[in-house]
C-alpha cells in the first residue's frame, strides 16, 4: 500500500485556535453523543445477540418487550435497579464498591479514541467526529484494557470469597496473556501506517476507488495481524469461546458472583462495552473505519456526504464485526484452560513477531525500491526457518511430562 | 495549555461524564432498592453450603505468567516506536529489531523448555 | 524515500567487550534450550563462557593500545567513554570473572548445581559491570547498575535448597532494588538541576553556569552517593553485606566482593570525578564520613565474628573504607591509589574465597572458625594459601596488600588528610588482629574429641581451582615484590578527562 499524507499531524484541529467556550461546548456535545451511542449500542447488542442466537438454535428469543422484544435489555436493566444487594461480610468494602466503577470507567474511556465519523466543519470550527485523538492513539486502548483488568481483579479479590477469586485470577492471567499478542499484532498495522494516532490510521485507509478495498484497507496487507488481533481481542474481552472468567459450569459466575443488582449490571455493561470497543478498534485498524464510497449523485462536500455517510459506513462495519462475535458465541464450545494459554503463548505471540518482522522487511523494501518479488518470499522463507528452528528447540509433550 | 494537552481535554470531560453517569446509576439503585438485611444474606457464596476456611488459594502458575507478561509488555514499549518510525530507520532498524526479537524469542523458548508454559 | 532518523555512530570496537560477554550469555541460554539435558551441555557452556571472557579480555588489550595512542574513545553519542581508567577496571572485572568461572566449575559439580544458567548469569552481570566502567552518562550508569545487579540477585539465591542462600537472595534483592531506586532519584534530581545526564555535559554546565538554588543538585549528588555507596558496601549502606556474602555460594561471594566493588567504584570515581569536580567541597565531607565509618565498623565488627565468610565480608567493608580514602582526596594521586587498591584487593579477596570454596565440604555451609581449625596442618598448601591471603589483606610487607595500603596512606598524607590517615592506620591494626586470628586458628590442631570434623578427608583440589589459587597468590605476591609496573599502570589509568 502507498502511504498517504496526514493533513492533521497535530491531532484534532478543533483545538488549533485555542480554547474558548464553543470548543468546550463541542467537546461536551461530542461526549454526550458518544455516551448515548455506546449505551444504545450495548442495549441493542444484547438484544441482537439473544435474537440471533435464538434464531440459530431454532428458538424465538425475547419477543415480549416492545416490537420484536427490542426493549428486553432495557427492561432487564430497570429490574436490576430494584434488586436488593448485600455486601458480603468478609468483603473489603471500599475496594468492593470501587471495582465495578473501575471496570465500567475503563471500558468507556477506551472508546474515546475510536473515529466514528469523518471530518466535519461547523461554522469556523473543523473537528474530527471522534472524541479524542491523542498522539499515543492505539496505546490508549492497551492502557485502558490494562486498567480494565484491575476492575476484574479487585472485584474478585475484595469479595473475600473463593469462586470470585478463582474467576478473577483466571481472567487476569488470560487478559494479560492475550494483551501481549494483541499489542504485537497492532505492530503489524503500525509498520504500515507509521503513526499511532487512530485518526492518522484511518486517514491512511481513505477510500479512493474500489481498489482501495484491497490496497488501502489494512485487512489484506496486514491479514496475519488481523487474524491475530481478532483472536486476541476475543480472548481479551472474555468472550466465548474464551469466557473463562465466568464459566458458569465451573465457577458459577466468576468474579462478579458476589455482586447483585445494579452493581452487577455495571459489570455486565462494561463487558459488552468492551466487546463493542474492541470491534470498533478492529474496524478502525483494519477495515478503514468510517471510510467508504461517498454518494456520487450528491455534492461531495455536502452535509450528507460529510456527516452521514462516514458514520453509516462505520456503523455498518461495526455491526458486521459484532455479528461475527455473536456467531462465534453461538457456534464454538469453550476451550480448555491450558489450551487457551498454549494458544496465546505458544502460537499467537510467535506468529505476531514473525508477522511484524516480515511486514517490516517488506515495508522497508518498498521504501528502498527493492524487488518485492524477491524480498517477500525471501523474508517469508527466512521467517519460517527461524520459526522452525525455534520449534525444534521447544520441548515435546513427553519431555514436558518429565519436568517437575 | 499546549496542543498536546488539549487533545486530552475531551478525555477529561469523558472521565467526568462517565464518573457522573455511573455514580448516578449506583445512587439511583441505592434509592430504589429495598433493604432488608438478614445475617444469612452476608455469608459468602459457596455453592449453597456454609463457607469453609477463611481464604481461597490459586495456582502459583498464574504468577509466573504474569511475570512473563511483564517481560513482553516491556518489549512492546521498544517495538511500538520502532514500528512507527520504521521507514526512517531503514535497514539498520530492521537488523536491530531482528536481533532484539530473536534474543527475546530465545528467552521465551528457554522458559518454554523449563516448563514455565506448562499448565498444571 | 523517507529521510532517515540520525542514529548515533557507534564505534563497535569500543563496546565489543560488553557484546562478547552478553553474546556468550545468550549463546549459553540457547545451548541450554537446544541441547536439553545432554551431558555435553555443561562442558560446552563452560568453554563458551571462558572464551567469552577471554575474547572480551583480548578486546580490552586492543583497546588499551588504541586508547594509549589516541586518548579516550567517545562513542554512542558520548554515552560511552572508553579511556584507560575504564579499561583498567574492566580488566579487573574480567579477571575476577574469569577466576569466578574457573572456581565455579568444580564447585557446581560438587554441590550438584550444574546449570548453564549460572554461567550465563555471571557473564551477563559482568557485561553490566564492564558497561559501568566505561559509562559516561548517568542513564548508562543506571542501566549498567541494573544489568549487573539483577543476575547477582539470582546468583546469590542460586543454591536454592540452602536456606541461607535464599535469604541472601531476598535480602540482596530487596535492598538492592531500594538502592537502585534511590540512585535513579538522584539521576532525576541531577537532571532537573543541570538539564543533562551526560557526565561531561553536567561538568561543562556547572562550569559555565551558576546555580541560584543548589539544593536540588546537592540532593541529587547525595542520592547518587547513597545509591553507589550501597553497591560498594560502604557503611552505613553495608547492612546487606555480611548476610549476603555469607549466604551466597562461595564463588559468587568472591565475584561480588571483587568485581561488583570494582564496578561500583568505577562509577563512583567517574561520576564524582568527571561530573562534580566543582562540588568537591560539598561531597568530600560526606565521603570522609563514609570512609571513617566503613573503616571503623568494618574492622571492629569483623573482630567479633565467628564465621569466616562473615569476617571476610566485614573486612571487605573495611577495604572499601581504604579505597574511599583514596577517593576522598579527590586528587589524581588518590585515584591512582584507589585503582591500585582495587586491583590488589580483587585478587586477594578472590583468593581468600577460593580457599574457602575448596576447603569446605559439600554443602558449603560450614565456615565457622572452628571448622577451619587445623586446616594448615592437614592440608598444608590450602591452609598456607589461606594464611597468605589473610596476611596480604592485613598488609604484611612483600605482599600487594602492603603496597596498596602504602599508596593510600601516602595519597592521604599528600592531600593533608591526617585524620583519615590516622584512622586508617588504627583500622589496619584492628584488622590485623582478626586476620592473625584466622591464621592462628588454621595453624592450631583441632580438639581430638570433636567428632564432626568437616575437613577430615583432605581431597584433591581440582586443576581449575588450583589454577585460580596459584594465579591469585602469584599476582598478589608480584605486586608486593615489584610494585613499580603496577603503580605505573594505575597512574596511567587515573587520567580521567
Amino acid at each position: 500500500m502507498t502511504r498517504l499524507a496526514n493533513p492533521f499531524p497535530g491531532g484534532d484541529p478543533l483545538f488549533n485556535h485555542g480554547l474558548d467556550l464553543t470548543v468546550i461546548g463541542f467537546v461536551i456535545v461530542k461526549t454526550l453523543i458518544v455516551f448515548g451511542l455506546l449505551l444504545v449500542s450495548v442495549l441493542l447488542y444484547i438484544w441482537f445477540m439473544r435474537k440471533v442466537i435464538a434464531d440459530m438454535q431454532n428458538r424465538i428469543g425475547p419477543d415480549q418487550a416492545g416490537p420484536f422484544g427490542i426493549l428486553q435489555t432495557l427492561a432487564d436493566g430497570i429490574k436490576l435497579f430494584f434488586k436488593e444487594h448485600s455486601t458480603p461480610a468478609r468483603a473489603d468494602r471500599p475496594v468492593y464498591l470501587l471495582a465495578p466503577f473501575v471496570s465500567a470507567l475503563a471500558a468507556f474511556l477506551a472508546f474515546a479514541i475510536v473515529p466514528f465519523g469523518g471530518i466535519a466543519r461547523l461554522g469556523t470550527h473543523t473537528t474530527f467526529l471522534q472524541l479524542a485523538d491523542p498522539p499515543v492513539g492505539v496505546l490508549w486502548l492497551l492502557a485502558m484494557s490494562g486498567i480494565g483488568v484491575y476492575g476484574v481483579m479487585l472485584a474478585g479479590w475484595s469479595s473475600g470469597s473463593k469462586y470470585p477469586l478463582l474467576g478473577s485470577v483466571r481472567a487476569s492471567a488470560q487478559v494479560l496473556s492475550y494483551e501481549a499478542a494483541m499489542g504485537l499484532s497492532i505492530v503489524g498495522v503500525l509498520v504500515h501506517t507509521g503513526t499511532l494516532s487512530t485518526r492518522g490510521i484511518v486517514l491512511q485507509q481513505t477510500w479512493q476507488n474500489w481498489h482501495s478495498f484491497v490496497s488501502q484497507w489494512l485487512w489484506l496487507p496486514a491479514i496475519g495481524a488481523f487474524v491475530i488481533f481478532l483472536i486476541a481481542a476475543t480472548a481479551e474481552t472474555n468472550h466465548p469461546p474464551f469466557d473463562f472468567s465466568e464459566a458458569e459450569e465451573e465457577l458459577a459466575g466468576g468474579y462478579h458472583i458476589e455482586y447483585g443488582g445494579i452493581r452487577f449490571a455495571i459489570f455486565y455493561l462494561a463487558e459488552f462495552m468492551n466487546m463493542i470497543t474492541m470491534s470498533a478498534i478492529a474496524v478502525t485498524l483494519f477495515l478503514g473505519g468510517p471510510s467508504g464510497p461517498k454518494l456520487g449523485f450528491l455534492n461531495q462536500g455536502g452535509w450528507v456526504n460529510v456527516w452521514i455517510v462516514p458514520v453509516f459506513w462505520f456503523l455498518l462495519k461495526l455491526w458486521v464485526v459484532l455479528y461475527a462475535t455473536v456467531w462465534l458465541r453461538a457456534s464454538l464450545p469453550r476451550l480448555r484452560y491450558d489450551l487457551l494459554m498454549d494458544l496465546g503463548w505458544k502460537v499467537l505471540i510467535e506468529a505476531a513477531f514473525l508477522w511484524a518482522m516480515v511486514t517490516g522487511v517488506i515495508v522497508v523494501g518498498q521504501d528502498q525500491h527493492w524487488n518485492l518479488w524477491i524480498v517477500t518470499p525471501a523474508a517469508a522463507v527466512a521467517a519460517l526457518l527461524v520459526y522452525g528452528f525455534l520449534m525444534m528447540c521447544v520441548p515435546g509433550k513427553r519431555e514436558l511430562e518429565d519436568i517437575r | 495549555m499546549t496542543e498536546f494537552y488539549r487533545q486530552y481535554l475531551s478525555v477529561a470531560v469523558l472521565i467526568g461524564a462517565a464518573a457522573l453517569m455511573f455514580g448516578a446509576m449506583l445512587g439511583a439503585g441505592r434509592l430504589l432498592r429495598p433493604n432488608r438485611p438478614q445475617p444469612e444474606k452476608f455469608i459468602t457464596y459457596e455453592a449453597g453450603s456454609d463457607p469453609v476456611g477463611g481464604w481461597g488459594q490459586s495456582n502459583v502458575r498464574y504468577y509466573v505468567y504474569a511475570l512473563l507478561f511483564v517481560m513482553f509488555d516491556v518489549e512492546a514499549v521498544f517495538i511500538f516506536p520502532w514500528a512507527v518510525n520504521l521507514k526512517s530507520l531503514g535497514v539498520y532498524g530492521l537488523i536491530e529489531m531482528a536481533v532484539f526479537i530473536i534474543v527475546l524469542t530465545l528467552g521465551l523458548v528457554y522458559a518454554w523448555r523449563k516448563g514455565v508454559l506448562r499448565w498444571a | 524515500m523517507t529521510p532517515p532518523i540520525s542514529t548515533p555512530s557507534i564505534n563497535w570496537l569500543a563496546i565489543s567487550p560488553e557484546i562478547a560477554l552478553a553474546a556468550a550469555g545468550v549463546v549459553m541460554v540457547m545451548l541450554r534450550s537446544v541441547l536439553r539435558r545432554r551431558p555435553i551441555t555443561m562442558p560446552l557452556c563452560v568453554v563458551v563462557a571462558i572464551s567469552g571472557v577471554v575474547a572480551a579480555g583480548a578486546v580490552e588489550y586492543r583497546l588499551w593500545q588504541v586508547v594509549d595512542h589516541h586518548r579516550a574513545i567517545s562513542t554512542v553519542a558520548g554515552m560511552v567513554r572508553v579511556d584507560l581508567f575504564g579499561i583498567f577496571l574492566g580488566v579487573v572485572v574480567l579477571g575476577a570473572t574469569l577466576m569466578t568461572l574457573l572456581l565455579s566449575v568444580a564447585y557446581l559439580r560438587r554441590e550438584g548445581l550444574d546449570a548453564p544458567e549460572y554461567l550465563a548469569l555471571v557473564l551477563l552481570s559482568a557485561a553490566g559491570m564492564l558497561a559501568m566502567t566505561t559509562a559516561n552518562d548517568l542513564i548508562v550508569v543506571f542501566l549498567a547498575l541494573e544489568v549487573l545487579s539483577i543476575p547477582l540477585y539470582v546468583l546469590a539465591a542460586f543454591d536454592r535448597r540452602r536456606l541461607s542462600s535464599q535469604e541472601a537472595g531476598i535480602k540482596y534483592f530487596v535492598l538492592g532494588a531500594f538502592s537502585s531506586a534511590i540512585f535513579l532519584y538522584g539521576v532525576a534530581l541531577t537532571y532537573g538541576a543541570t538539564g543533562t545526564t551526560s557526565l561531561t555535559g553536567i561538568a561543562s554546565f556547572l562550569a559555565h553556569n551558576t546555580l541560584l538554588d543548589q539544593g536540588t543538585l546537592l540532593a541529587g549528588i547525595a542520592f547518587l552517593l547513597v545509591g553507589l555507596g550501597f553497591k560498594v558496601a560502604a557503611v552505613p549502606f553495608h547492612m546487606w553485606t555480611p548476610d549476603v556474602y555469607q549466604g551466597a555460594p562461595t564463588p559468587i561471594t568472591a565475584f561480588m566482593s571483587a568485581a561488583t566493588k570494582a564496578a561500583g567504584f568505577a562509577a563512583l570515581l567517574r561520576v564524582f570525578g568527571v561530573a562534580f569536580p566543582l562540588y568537591r567541597a560539598d561531597w568530600r565531607p560526606a565521603v570522609f564520613a563514609l570512609a571513617v565509618l566503613s573503616l571503623v565498623v568494618g574492622s571492629v565488627a569483623a573482630v567479633v565474628q565467628t564465621d569466616v565468610k562473615r569476617m571476610l565480608a566485614y573486612s571487605s567493608i573495611a577495604h572499601a573504607g581504604y579505597i574511599l580514602i583514596g577517593f576522598q582526596t579527590a586528587t589524581s594521586r588518590g585515584r591512582e591509589a584507589a585503582l591500585l587498591y582495587l586491583f590488589v584487593y580483587s585478587f586477594m579477596t578472590v583468593g581468600a574465597f577460593a580457599v574457602l570454596t575448596v576447603a569446605t565440604r559439600r554443602g558449603d555451609d560450614r565456615h565457622s572458625l572452628d571448622d577451619y581449625r587445623g586446616l594448615a596442618l592437614e592440608r598444608p598448601i590450602v591452609g598456607g594459601l589461606l594464611i597468605f591471603f589473610v596476611l596480604a589483606q592485613a598488609g604484611i610487607p612483600f605482599t600487594g596488600g602492603f603496597i596498596a595500603k602504602l599508596e593510600v596512606f601516602s595519597a592521604a598524607a599528600q592531600a593533608h588528610q591526617y585524620v583519615l590517615l590516622v584512622i586508617g592506620v588504627l583500622a589496619a591494626v584492628v584488622t590485623a588482629y582478626f586476620y592473625l586470628r584466622i591464621a592462628y586458628t588454621v595453624l592450631t590442631p583441632g580438639e581430638e574429641t570433636s567428632s564432626a570434623k568437616p575437613l577430615e578427608t583432605p581431597r584433591r583440589v581440582d586443576v581449575w581451582s588450583g589454577l585460580v589459587l596459584v594465579a591469585c597468590a602469584a599476582l598478589v605476591l608480584v605486586v608486593g615484590v615489584v610494585p613499580g609496573v603496577f603503580v605505573h599502570w594505575a597512574r596511567d589509568a587515573t587520567f580521567l578527562l
